[in-house]
C-alpha cells in the first residue's frame, strides 16, 4: 500500500498533489469565512472558459516537440489584430466576433508560420529564444498600436487624437456573445456561462479530432521520435511548422474568447508576461515539456483558476491582507521551474 | 549539402561578421540613432561615464556562469534582492556612509551565498535548459521576496524605522530614500576632469574585479570551471565534480551581483523596493550579448563595450523617436523593444550555429568513418 | 579552525561598520540654561561647526540640528556679535554610544559645566 503511494507521489509529482489539496482546503474554508461556495465555484468556472483555450493551444507545440510555448504572445497578438480590426469596421453581435476570430486566424497562420520557420532552425534552444520573440513582439506592436492608422472613436485617446489606447471596452461590440449565449441563470449570483463553455468544448473537439487525422499523427511521431519519422518518410520540419501555426491559431482564438468574457481588449504592455500563466495551468494538469494532453488542459485550467479564484478571498478574509498576488506569482512561476527541473529524470 | 560550409571555410572577414553580427548592428543602430536625436556630445559622454561606474560590476557578474557553460544566468536577480535586502537593513539601522554600504555587503553575503546555492542547484536539475529555468527562477524569486518585503517585514522581521514602512505599519514602502549611503563608494575620492565628475573609488573597484576575473581562470578552480564549460564528460573523466563545480560558479555569480546591485543603488540614491531588480537581469544580459559575447563565450571586453553600445541607444531611443516619428512614447518602446529583440536575435543567432557547427561536426565524423572503412575493406563495399 | 576564526573577524567587522556608520541625532541649544539654582544666559549668535563641517548660525534661543555618523565627535563654536567673528572659540570632544542621541546646550558649553552635554537613548 505504502509502495503504492509512493508510486502515485512519483508519478503525479509533489507539488500538484499539495496545490490540489490546497484548493480543496481552500473551497472547505470558503463558507467558513462567508463567502458563497456557489458563487466561488460559479467564477471558477467562468474564469476556465475564459483561459481554457489558451491553455489548450500550447498542446500541438508539445507534442511536435517544439516545446513549451513560451512565445505564446504572438498568437495574442494575432488576436489582439483581430479584435481592434473588428471594432474599427464597427462589427457587432456575432458577426464582430466571428469577424474578430476570422482576421485572427489570418494572421495567425502567418506569425505562426514565420515563428515555426525560425524555431526550426534552433532545434533544441527553442524556449528562451521563444521567450525573448515573444517579449520582443509584444513591444514591437507597442510602436505599432501608436502608428498604425486606426480610426474608430472608441478605441483611440481623445484628446491626442492618434494612436489606439491601452484598454479598449467591447461592450456594445461583442461583450459577452457567449458568455450570455444560452446562459443558465440560478438565482441572482450565479450564471452560467454555457455559450463560453460550449465554445471550449468545441475547440477541444477539434483538436482531439484533428490528432486522429494522418498529420495529427504525424505530428506526434515528430514530438516523440523525430529520427523515427523521418525514417518513416515524414518531414519533420514541415510538421512542426503544421504545429506552430496550429498552437498560434488557437492561442489567437483564445484571447479574443478571453476578451469577451473579459469585457476589455488588453493592448500594449499587457500581454507581455501571459504564456507563463498559461504554460503553469497545463503543468499544473500533469503535461511535461515533452509531454502534454487534452486532459492535461482541462484538470490544469480548472486547478490553476481554482487557485486565482480561491485564494484571494479566502486569504484575504482570514489574514486580513492582500498576499494574492505574491502567491499566484509563487505558485505559478514555482510551478514551471519544478517541471523544467524534473525532465531528466523523466528522460533517465 | 550548402550549410555544411557555412562557419568553417568561409573568409576570415564574413567570419568575423557573423561571429560579431550583434554589435556591429546595434553600433550602426547607435550610430544613426545619435545624430537623430539631437542630444550634445558632452552629455552623452557624461552619462556613459555614469552608466559605466554605476552597471559595470553587475554585468561582470554574469562571466563566470558563461565560463561553466551554463549560459546567460538570469539568476543574478537573485543576487540583486539579496543586496537590496541589506540595504533595507541598514537603511533601518541608520548606518550611512561607506560603512553602510560595507555593512549591507556584509549582511547580504550569506543571503546571497544561499540564494546561489539554491539557485545552482535548481540549474543542475535542468541541464540544457539552464536559462529558461534561470529566467523563471527569478520570477519565483521575486514572488518569494514580495512575501517576505511586502508582507514579512514589520510584521515576522523587526522593522524599528517608520519612515521606511507602509503606512499600514508593516511591508516596505515602495521607493526608499537611499540618502545616507547615497554616493558612499563614489564619492570616497572623486577627480573633476573637465566637468566630468569621476568617481575614482568606483573605477578602481571595477578594475579589481576585472583583474580578479582575469587571474580567477588561470587558477585551478577557474581551469575546473573551465573545463567544466567545454565538455561535462571529459570533466567528470579528469575527476572533477561537474555538479558541485556549477553550483560554486552560480554562486560567485550570485555574491557578485548582489555587490553589484548595491554599487548600482548607491550611484542612484533611491530604491525602487519592488522594482529595482526586475529588469536587472534583462538588461545586463543585453548589454553583455551587444557586446559581443555569446552563450558560450563572454570575455571581460565584452561587458565595456557592452555598456557603452547599450547605454548609449538607451539615452537617444526617446528623442531619436520622437525625431523619427513624431512620438516621444515611441521611443520608450523602441528601447525595450531593442533590449528584448537583441536578446532574441543574439539567442537565435547563437543556437543556430552551434546547430550547424554540430551538423558539420557529424558530418565530418562520418565522412571520416567512410574513409577509415573503405580504407580497412580496399575490396569496396559495406 | 580557518571558517571559525573567519567567521568570528567578519562579525568583528560588522560590529566595527555599525559603530562607525550608525548614525546619530545632535540637538544643539543656544538657550539659557539652569542648574539648580544657578542660570546660564545667552547673549550672543555661535558659528557651529560638528568633525569639521560647518552647521551654520544659531541666534539666542535658536536650536539647531545635526546628523553625524560614528562615535567619538567634536563641536567647535565660534562667538559672533553683529554678524562679525569676535575671535572667541570653544571646543569639546564627546562620544557616543550606538543608539544615543545628544542635547548639546551653548551657555552651559562655555561655561564648562559638565551638564552641558545630555545623552538620551
Amino acid at each position: 500500500m505504502k509502495g503504492k503511494i509512493n508510486n502515485i507521489i512519483e508519478n503525479v509529482g509533489l507539488p500538484r498533489i499539495i496545490i490540489f489539496f490546497f484548493l480543496v482546503l481552500l473551497f472547505a474554508l470558503a463558507p467558513i469565512v462567508g463567502i458563497s461556495l456557489s458563487i466561488s465555484i460559479n467564477d471558477v468556472i467562468v474564469r476556465f472558459g475564459m483561459n481554457g483555450i489558451l491553455v489548450l493551444s500550447l498542446v500541438p507545440m508539445v507534442k511536435s516537440g517544439c516545446g513549451l510555448n513560451f512565445g505564446l504572445q504572438l498568437g495574442i497578438i494575432a488576436g489582439l489584430l483581430g479584435a481592434v480590426i473588428s471594432i474599427e469596421m464597427e462589427a457587432t453581435g456575432f458577426a464582430g466576433f466571428f469577424m474578430a476570430i476570422g482576421i485572427a486566424i489570418f494572421f495567425a497562420v502567418i506569425l505562426g508560420f514565420l515563428y515555426g520557420a525560425l524555431l526550426n532552425k534552433i532545434k533544441g534552444d527553442e524556449m528562451v529564444v521563444a521567450t525573448y520573440i515573444g517579449f520582443s513582439s509584444v513591444s514591437f506592436m507597442c510602436i505599432m498600436w501608436l502608428i498604425l492608422p486606426f480610426k474608430s472613436p472608441n478605441m483611440i485617446w481623445p484628446y491626442g487624437g492618434t494612436g489606439l489606447r491601452t484598454t479598449i471596452s467591447n461592450q456594445g461590440y461583442w461583450f459577452h456573445i457567449l458568455t450570455d449565449f444560452l446562459q443558465i441563470k440560478i438565482g441572482n449570483h450565479i450564471a452560467f456561462p454555457t455559450g463560453t463553455i460550449l465554445f471550449f468544448i468545441f475547440l477541444v473537439f477539434l483538436v482531439w479530432a484533428f490528432f486522429r487525422t494522418k498529420t495529427g499523427t504525424a505530428i506526434v511521431a515528430v514530438g516523440s521520435n523525430p529520427e523515427y519519422a523521418k525514417s518513416c518518410g515524414v518531414n519533420v520540419d514541415k510538421m512542426r511548422i503544421i504545429s506552430v501555426i496550429l498552437s498560434t491559431t488557437i492561442a489567437a482564438i483564445g484571447i479574443i474568447v478571453y476578451e469577451e468574457s473579459f469585457g476589455f481588449i488588453q493592448l500594449y504592455m499587457a500581454p507581455l508576461y501571459m504564456a507563463f500563466p498559461a504554460i503553469a495551468a497545463l503543468l499544473l494538469g500533469g503535461a511535461s515539456v515533452g509531454k502534454a494532453s487534452i486532459k492535461n488542459v482541462i484538470i490544469g485550467a480548472f486547478l490553476f483558476q481554482g487557485i486565482l479564484t480561491m485564494t484571494p478571498s479566502v486569504i484575504n478574509n482570514i489574514i486580513m491582507s492582500d498576499m494574492s498576488e505574491s502567491i499566484r506569482i509563487v505558485l505559478s512561476n514555482g510551478m514551471i521551474v519544478y517541471a523544467l527541473t524534473r525532465t531528466m529524470r523523466e528522460r533517465s | 549539402m550548402k550549410q555544411q560550409n557555412l562557419t568553417k571555410t568561409l573568409n576570415p572577414a564574413v567570419q568575423f561578421l557573423i561571429n560579431y553580427a550583434v554589435p556591429i548592428i546595434f553600433s550602426i543602430l547607435v550610430a544613426i540613432a545619435i545624430p537623430l536625436s539631437g542630444l550634445p556630445g558632452d552629455y552623452l559622454v557624461r552619462e556613459i561615464m555614469t552608466r559605466l561606474t554605476r552597471n559595470s560590476f553587475i554585468i561582470l557578474s554574469l562571466l563566470i556562469p558563461v565560463m561553466a557553460g551554463m549560459g546567460m544566468n538570469f539568476s543574478i536577480v537573485l543576487g540583486a534582492m539579496a543586496g537590496e535586502i541589506g540595504l533595507i537593513f541598514i537603511t533601518d539601522w541608520q548606518i550611512v556612509g561607506i560603512s553602510g554600504m560595507l555593512l549591507a555587503m556584509l549582511i547580504s553575503t550569506p543571503l546571497a551565498i544561499l540564494l546561489g546555492y539554491f539557485g545552482g542547484i535548481v540549474l543542475n536539475r535542468a541541464k540544457g535548459r539552464e536559462m529558461v529555468t534561470g529566467f523563471m527562477l527569478a520570477f519565483l524569486m521575486n514572488g518569494i521576496y514580495q512575501l517576505v518585503v511586502l508582507y514579512g517585514m514589520g510584521n515576522i522581521i523587526p522593522i524599528s524605522n517608520s519612515d521606511i514602512l507602509l503606512p499600514r505599519e508593516y511591508g516596505i514602502r515602495n521607493a526608499i530614500d537611499l540618502v545616507g549611503v547615497r554616493g558612499a563608494l563614489d564619492k570616497l575620492i572623486s577627480l573633476k576632469v573637465g566637468g566630468l565628475l569621476i568617481p575614482v573609488v568606483t573605477l578602481l573597484v571595477i578594475a579589481a574585479l576585472c583583474m580578479f576575473i582575469i587571474w580567477f581562470k588561470k587558477t585551478m578552480l577557474g581551469q575546473e570551471i573551465r573545463s567544466v564549460g567545454q565538455d561535462n564528460n571529459v570533466a567528470k573523466i579528469s575527476g572533477i565534480n561537474v555538479g558541485n563545480t556549477r553550483v560554486l560558479s552560480i554562486i560567485i555569480s550570485t555574491v557578485l551581483a548582489c555587490y553589484g546591485q548595491i554599487i548600482f543603488l548607491q550611484n542612484i540614491g533611491t530604491m525602487n523596493t519592488y522594482n529595482s531588480h526586475e529588469q536587472v537581469g534583462v538588461f545586463a544580459i543585453a548589454a553583455l550579448l551587444v557586446g559581443g559575447a555569446s552563450v558560450k563565450k563572454a570575455t571581460v571586453p565584452n561587458v565595456f563595450v557592452g555598456v557603452i553600445l547599450f547605454h548609449t541607444m538607451f539615452i537617444v531611443s526617446p528623442r531619436a523617436g520622437k525625431a523619427l516619428i513624431g512620438q516621444a512614447q515611441l521611443g520608450e518602446y523602441f528601447r525595450v523593444f531593442v533590449s528584448y529583440g537583441v536578446i532574441a536575435f543574439s539567442l537565435a543567432l547563437y543556437a543556430w550555429r552551434a546547430r550547424v557547427e554540430k551538423e558539420n561536426d557529424r558530418r565530418k565524423a562520418m565522412v571520416l568513418k567512410r574513409e577509415i572503412l573503405q580504407s580497412t575493406n580496399p575490396a569496396g563495399g559495406e | 579552525m580557518i571558517s571559525i576564526t573567519l567567521v568570528v573577524a567578519l562579525i568583528l567587522i560588522g560590529i566595527f561598520l555599525y559603530t562607525t556608520g550608525k548614525e546619530h541625532k545632535i540637538l544643539i541649544d543656544n538657550k539659557n540654561f539652569k542648574v539648580g539654582e544657578v542660570a546660564y544666559n545667552t547673549n550672543a549668535t555661535y558659528k557651529i561647526w560638528i568633525d569639521n563641517q560647518e552647521i551654520g548660525l544659531l541666534e539666542e534661543d535658536e536650536r539647531g540640528v545635526a546628523m553625524v555618523a560614528g562615535a567619538s565627535h567634536k563641536i567647535v563654536i565660534e562667538e559672533m556679535k553683529d554678524k562679525v567673528l569676535t575671535g572667541e572659540k570653544y571646543e569639546k570632544k564627546f562620544k557616543l554610544k550606538t543608539n544615543e542621541r545628544a542635547t548639546i546646550n551653548i551657555p552651559a558649553m562655555i561655561n564648562d559645566i559638565n551638564e552641558w552635554i545630555d545623552k538620551i537613548n
